[in-house]
């Protein structure tokens, strides 16, 4: 293993305290990041169908471990046949792909057949694929941690460089989490308001019946949501893990979070998603960092409680007026 | 209507009575006495999945190993049950098992619980059952001692190991006086273990003049990016006992993203060359690489007979220990009921007078005279090298 460079550290931070806010904003942007990717896929599901997936996290989940598989299967970290970007790419690829799948198997054998039930019915079932997903990956894989071991590629590099910002190092890792957040944010934004299928989603997401008697196929739009939210919750899965180890119960914290960022960016909304996930992970950084981690978790929900009596709309959200 | 309601109250009153005298872990179920000529049981209690699932898998296949060697010699018919007990639960399966084993009659020993949290669990249910425990892990200081007047184990409950309070000063002493270390960050994960290992450290290092930072964080954090970030600029050393080398493993790997330059020095719970294998980094364990003993040949070739696809390391060889000092118990007792075991309590009552020469560990066996720990216990401290092996430093 390369000897590591030496960062343009002193002993003591100088400033200190304004070093201490940066590292804890780039932690809350890393993690928020990943956040705003499963948030998306919560909203996008919400908006089309009016549908909280509960199992979108442990979709976010399976996306981390077909990661993990597609790293060993291409040498692992240590040993990988391919140059690092191109495994990368292929390992976020793959992930993306396998998760879209899973998420058109979802909606068709646990959503479809309870379009038209009453709203508890899908939600119900949408527990019990989150259970089903979580406990069986545990039976197959067992309760250990998955490390992608990231730092073995290129000898650290992705750690060591990078670059320093008043003396806080930002490596490459979360300059690659953060951009391809930002550019699959991006990406799905392009589709949802500048193509005829996103417009079909807009359509769908705001009459269903109206937009099927237009002739939008309303079963086609529902499926490509799916996928989309899917592949987002598989990119997510795979930024995660590149960081932390990934087990099979990880989705579940992770899924309740990336909810909590829709509603407060405002379920429905994309930027909202987007911006939710940002504020979650700073909110969760901050009070780790300034008052205790024991407490981090708790201050998250309970920013979700306080939108919900206040602001239920999120920041983005529209108040739903119906006319009686 | 007024006759169902009374009927309904009834129903729910049996059911709260019989629930109360069903009972929780005061309960103990008196063993049958047993021939010693039929097949008896003892259990090993252990993380079998999870993250620390390599420790008990590792502990399995040296426990299975040794029963299926010793037993036949010493002319015992042991069947040898298993008890997975992930990390991540809590001691909840501990305690679920113990309810289980304590009401088997023909269960005789228990071979851990592994972890410390484990053992406290579990450890009044065996006890009330009259059923020894021998933990080849289990090092937390107050099952065995007696710490701030409260002792956490019970006179049933053993280990083969020395506890945390010689770990402890072994890696104070060694960040202090060999690392010359100045200025210490101690990690507890909130539970007994990592709490008592972290305290015994925090001590002696502030008493030596150590600046010592303390953080604790729960056993289920993945992330520890907010964690070091609080690590200060100047820290030598943090000393990280986690029960889950891929934590600290990720733990070093994050202090580097943050330019950090600390060495991360894990307890024997981090002990792990598969898992944690950031070079520079130290862990501590209570028992030395056994291919360097020469008595010990013919075990390690034989285990690795028997396990041709795992790797020789130092969890296994205390629990091959472990179930040697158990069997002769219940050989003792055997011999003193002419061929029957009168009582699972007889068992545990004899664990003390156990003594073993060419002791697996190097030297000779004996027990403590003052505590339930072996005499004269002692720990290693390994350093990771650039290939991520382990070189034994101390």
């Amino acid at each position: 293993m390369s000897d590591r460079p030496t960062p343009s550290l002193s002993k003591h931070y100088p400033g200190e305290s304004l070093q201490f806010f940066i590292q804890l904003s780039l932690d809350g942007l890393t993690i928020g990041s990943v956040y705003a990717l499963v948030a998306l896929g919560y909203t996008l599901i919400y908006g089309v169908l009016k549908l909280l997936n509960f199992a979108h996290g442990d979709v976010f989940m399976v996306g981390s471990f077909i990661g993990y598989g597609v790293l060993q299967a291409l040498g692992g970290a240590s040993n990988p046949v391919v140059p690092v970007w191109l495994l990368l790419v292929l390992v976020t690829l793959a992930a993306m792909a396998g998760c879209a799948v899973l998420g058109v198997v979802i909606e068709r054998f646990a959503y479809r057949p309870l379009r038209n039930a009453p709203r508890i019915a899908p939600l119900i079932s949408a527990l019990g694929v989150s259970f089903f997903l979580s406990n069986s990956m545990q039976l197959e894989f067992g309760a250990q941690q998955f490390n992608y071991a990231s730092y073995n590629l290129s000898g650290g590099a992705l750690y060591f460089h990078g670059f320093d910002l008043d003396h806080v190092h930002i490596p490459l890792l979360r300059i690659i989490t953060i951009g391809s957040a930002f550019a699959l944010m991006v990406v799905l934004w392009f589709l949802v308001n500048r193509t005829r299928t996103g417009k079909a989603m807009r359509a769908t997401s705001f009459d269903r019946e109206a937009a099927a008697m237009l002739g939008i196929d309303i079963d086609r739009v529902i499926v490509f949501t799916f996928i989309l939210g899917s592949a987002l919750a598989g990119a997510a899965g795979v930024m995660f893990a590149l960081r932390v180890p990934t087990f099979a119960a990880v989705g579940f914290t992770t899924g309740l979070k990336g909810f909590t960022a829709a509603v407060i960016g405002g379920i429905g909304s994309i930027p909202g998603a987007m911006v939710g996930g940002i504020l979650l992970g700073c909110a969760e950084s901050y009070t780790a960092g300034y008052w205790t981690t024991a407490w981090s978790d708790l201050v998250v929900f309970s920013i979700l409680i306080a939108f919900m009596i206040f602001r239920p709309q999120g920041l983005f959200g529209r108040v739903d007026i119906r006319k009686v | 209507m007024k006759k169902a309601v009374v009927v309904a109250f009834a129903v729910i009153a049996a059911s709260i009575v019989a629930t109360a005298a069903h009972g929780g872990p005061k309960v103990a179920v008196a063993s049958q006495s047993v021939s010693c000529s039929s097949t008896l049981q003892i259990a090993m209690v252990t993380p079998i999945t999870g993250a620390a699932g390599f420790l008990g898998t590792e502990q399995l296949s040296w426990a299975k190993y040794a029963v299926s060697t010793l037993a036949p010699q010493m002319g015992l018919k042991i069947q040898l049950l298993q008890g997975d007990t992930p990390v991540e639960q809590g001691a909840a399966p501990a305690l679920t098992l113990a309810q289980k084993y304590a009401a088997d009659p023909k269960l005789v020993g228990i071979i851990g619980p592994s972890t410390s949290g484990d053992a406290e669990a579990s450890a009044q249910t065996y006890f009330h059952a009259g059923i020894a425990q021998i933990s080849p892990s289990a090092t937390d200081t107050p099952l065995t001692y007696t710490v701030n007047g409260k002792r956490l184990g019970t006179p049933a409950f053993f280990r083969d190991v020395p506890a945390n309070n010689v770990e402890g000063p072994t890696i104070a002493a060694y960040i202090a006086n060999t690392l010359k270390a100045k200025n210490v960050v101690v990690f507890d994960f909130q539970e007994p273990y990592s709490q008592g290992l972290a305290a015994s450290i925090s001590s002696y290092l502030t008493s030596h003049g150590v600046n010592v930072t303390r953080l604790s964080a729960p056993n289920t954090t993945t992330d520890y990016s907010s964690y070091v970030t609080k690590v200060p600029g100047n820290t030598n050393v943090v000393v990280f006992p986690t029960q889950q080398p891929p934590a600290a493993q990720t733990f070093a790997e994050q202090l580097v993203e943050q330019g950090k330059s600390a060495v991360v020095f894990g307890g024997d719970g981090a002990d792990a060359p598969a898992q944690f294998k950031y070079p520079g980094g130290y862990v501590a364990n209570f028992a030395p690489d056994i291919s360097g003993i020469p008595s010990d040949a013919g075990i390690v070739a034989g285990w690795k007979k028997a396990n041709p696809t795992m790797t020789l390391g130092s969890f296994g060889p205390p629990t091959y220990g472990a179930v040697q000092i158990m069997l002769n118990a219940i050989k003792i007792a055997c011999a003193q009921g002419k061929g029957t075991l009168k009582s699972r309590a007889d068992v545990f009552h004899n664990v003390k007078k156990v003594t073993i020469k060419n002791w697996i560990l190097g030297g000779t066996f004996k027990w403590s005279t003052k505590t339930n720990d072996p005499l004269n216990g002692h720990f290693y401290i390994f350093k990771i090298q650039s290939n991520g092996s382990y070189k034994l430093v101390n």
